[in-house]
């Protein structure tokens, strides 16, 4: 349990280093034509960024290494993948993962 | 609106997320109403789960602040992507679209972007239900947060990555980018060995995209 009064300052500090984390760059960037390489670097962001993102999440859930088969979020992730790719719906592919979550980590973990 | 109805999977999706940072913030000694306005100003998902296990192994406001920061570093990169994508055309609605930018409406727009052109209003009505899912989400969890029971019983731990694998799965649309996905996957991982924190994910994400770029130029 925290202070009222901390709790209030990350609150505000929050909403403050959020915002200009991501208004910085829209406010910079739209002035200027972006040069060609930059453009080209930058339209590969989105995947990667979500390539990490799972990489990160599934192989070292919590921050600790799972590098085996025994690993839910592992398992998890395949039939996730093919719910969206087969449907591109991601209710039904974030549904479908978090059932399959249940079964793999009652199966192994 | 055309944005809401583009939306709506990431309310579903973010709805029982925020509920479970809506019953965490209550543990951590947060009142309804801040873990409320928290969501409602800060929009940051992994850096409001962040602030909370910070806070909860005493660690002050100002260390709390930086692993928020770190861990949302990556939206100065979304930023800079969908910047030029809008232009001109998003004028007095760009403070908004920067505010309402998440993981999930970074993906679900600049897919949306490359299918049917870039269109702000849209963009900006995506990124409104995003939040309401988000805060609507987080009202429930602070406010019930006695009589729902352990999150973790549901499968919530694994919503997002969930949601992060379908939004993989969703812009891997060519042989590059499927190239660049492993890139980043291998490097994020093997940053993520040496590197404190989510920086990992930082490196993979930039060093990944540097490397697509250089190969399939």
């Amino acid at each position: 349990m925290r202070s009222a009064a901390t709790i209030w300052a990350v609150i505000a500090g929050m909403a403050a280093a959020n915002f200009v984390v991501r208004f910085a760059p829209m406010a910079l960037v739209s002035r200027a034509r972006i040069p060609g390489p930059i453009a080209r670097w930058l339209s590969f962001v989105p995947v990667t960024v979500m390539a990490s993102l799972v990489a990160t999440e599934v192989l070292r859930p919590g921050g600790t290494w799972a590098l085996t088969l025994a690993n839910p979020y592992l398992l998890a992730a395949l039939p996730t993948a093919a719910v969206f790719a087969k449907t591109r719906s991601f209710l039904g592919a974030t549904l479908a993962g978090m059932a399959s979550f249940l079964v793999f980590r009652a199966l192994v973990g | 609106m055309r944005g809401v109805r583009l939306g709506f999977p990431i309310l579903l999706g973010y709805a029982p997320v925020g509920a479970t940072f809506g019953v965490l913030a209550r543990k951590t000694g947060f009142s309804p109403l801040q873990a409320v306005l928290c969501s409602a100003t800060a929009l940051a998902g992994a850096g409001q789960f962040i602030a909370l296990s910070v806070l909860a192994a005493g660690g002050g406001v100002l260390a709390v602040l930086a692993a928020t920061t770190v861990v949302n570093l990556r939206y100065v990169l979304f930023g800079a992507t969908v910047a030029p994508m809008y232009g001109r055309a998003a004028g007095a609605l760009r403070p908004l679209l920067a505010f309402t930018l998440t993981d999930e409406t970074f993906a679900v727009n600049t897919t949306d972007a490359r299918t049917s052109g870039a269109d702000p209003v849209s963009a900006l009505g995506v990124g409104a239900i995003a939040w309401v899912g988000w805060v609507g989400g987080t009202a429930l969890g602070a406010l019930a947060s006695a009589s729902i029971p352990d999150p973790t019983r549901f499968g919530a731990e694994f919503a997002m990555p969930a949601m992060f694998t379908a939004l993989l799965v969703g812009q891997i649309e060519s042989r590059s980018h499927a190239a660049a996905a492993a890139i980043a996957g291998v490097l994020a991982l093997a940053s993520a060995a040496v590197l404190p924190g989510t920086w990992g994910i930082t490196v993979g994400a930039v060093v990944g995209a540097a490397i697509a770029a250089w190969w399939f130029r």
